[in-house]
């Protein structure tokens, strides 16, 4: 491959660098042999090369290192007036800090304590607050379908009984209400049933003895009469009676009175 | 006595990254070996950028200083680029503060050329130096004398290895038909 003179040129000056791969040398040198003004070139290139290493280098004064043996010892000084403030501090770690970390935290927890009861009495009455007033909102609703024209959705009102605790006098007396002049039966079976938990209840009590006389369906009467015989309300024995002496009275009913009756008396 | 003898006689044989590590680390005594080991080169690469041998020692001081004030900022590359890109911002910006208005190409030249009758005494290669712009002199300084690799001058300089070696070519030549003239 034939190289140009100018490619050459640019090689020239980097040839006694040494930097030049093995080729580029291969290249030049060829170069070389026939090439005068080139040759000429590197001869100039000889005498800098040669001036470069009898170059003398220059020597600074003592003093150079005499200031900087100086900085060093201030820089270490620097270094070490750090380390034995530090040593200081962790021997200090000992009992007095120890007492003061330990007050943080305790102050620290304490705070935190007071600060998750407050927290948790407040969220609590807030809780409180809101039950009341689903319950409320419950209250209105079960009394509104009570009054529903809907069969099922009086039993659903009457149902909801199961979400108090403690009903009122107002839910007790719709109950009572339902048990006793419902056209439907199923609504007056659940109302027995959902005020067979509230016969504690005096009015509880008489809207039971009054239901047995009022009523004529027999599956409702039997569950009358169980939860009288229950409570062993003594008021129930004159209806009671009345009903076994009466022709159109169920058999069953009979047998359940004739079992029952004893009990309370 | 003993255990210091040896203990010195251990960090010589380190290398300058080796040291220069235990600088950043705070063995601050290490900074010793660096300092005997280059002090000179930098001094000369000031001196023959500058031509002034009092501002050279004090700057070659100066990064020494920073060298260990700045220790830990040291990146765990070439001591050697780092060191030299300290020396040569050190160079720039002593020239930039006392001559603001100028360019830091002519204040080099012009200081060369102020000395020539003062009473430092300069070689014939030196003051064919002093007439190459600053780049083109302080690439032949740091490659010629301080025998830095060109991939330590790219790093120093912010350049490429290839753009180096080119560089170098140029410099050379012109300064070849300085020193020729001249004779």
């Amino acid at each position: 491959m034939k190289i140009s003179h100018e490619k050459i040129k640019t090689l020239l000056p980097l040839y006694l660098e040494g930097v030049l791969d093995a080729e580029e040398i291969k290249l030049l040198e060829g170069h070389l042999t026939d090439c005068e003004e080139c040759k000429k070139e590197l001869e100039g290139y000889k005498i800098l090369s040669k001036a470069f290493k009898e170059e003398e280098v220059a020597k600074p004064s003592n003093n150079l290192e005499i200031e900087f043996l100086k900085a060093l010892n201030e820089e270490k000084n620097k270094q070490n007036k750090v380390i034995p403030l530090r040593k200081k501090n962790t021997e200090n770690l000992g009992f007095k800090n120890l007492i003061r970390i330990a007050a943080g935290i305790a102050l620290l927890i304490g705070a935190f304590m007071m600060g998750k009861m407050q927290e948790a009495k407040k969220a609590d009455s807030e809780l409180a607050l809101l039950r009341n007033e689903t319950l409320k909102i419950k209250e209105t609703a079960m009394l509104s379908l009570m009054e529903n024209q809907s069969a099922s959705k009086r039993i659903r009102g009457v149902n909801y009984i199961e979400d108090f605790t403690q009903p009122d006098e107002d839910i007790l007396k719709a109950l009572t209400d339902r048990m006793l002049y419902d056209e439907n039966t199923n609504v007056r079976m659940a109302a027995v049933e959902a005020l067979s938990n509230y016969t504690s209840s005096k009015s509880v009590k008489m809207a039971f003895v009054n239901a047995l006389e009022k009523e004529k369906n027999p599956s409702v009467q039997i569950a009358i009469i169980k939860n009288l015989v229950r409570i062993q309300e003594k008021k129930a024995t004159g209806p009671m009676k009345k009903l076994l002496n009466q022709e159109d009275t169920q058999p069953f009913i009979k047998e359940e009175i004739k079992k029952g009756l004893p009990q309370i008396i | 006595m003993v255990k210091d003898y040896n203990k010195e006689h251990l960090l010589k044989e380190l290398t300058n990254e080796e040291l220069m590590t235990s600088v950043a680390n705070g063995e601050l005594d290490s900074v010793k070996i660096l300092f005997e080991r280059h002090h000179i080169h930098v001094f000369n690469f000031l001196y023959k950028m500058s031509g002034d041998s009092m501002l050279s020692e004090d700057l070659t001081q100066e990064v020494f200083y920073k060298v260990m004030k700045y220790r830990s900022s040291y990146n765990h590359g070439s001591f050697i680029s780092w060191l030299f890109t300290i020396a040569r911002n050190s160079l720039k910006t002593h020239f930039k503060k006392n001559r603001p208005h100028d360019d830091l190409e002519n204040i080099s030249y012009k200081l060369a050329n102020e000395n020539e009758n003062s009473s430092e005494e300069y070689s014939q290669l030196q003051l064919a130096l002093a007439k190459l712009s600053a780049s083109d002199r302080e690439l032949l300084l740091l490659n010629r004398f301080q025998e830095i690799k060109y991939k330590e001058l790219a790093e120093i300089t912010g350049s490429t290895p290839g753009a180096i070696k080119t560089k170098v070519s140029r410099a050379l030549k012109k300064l070849k038909t300085i020193y020729l003239n001249e004779l």
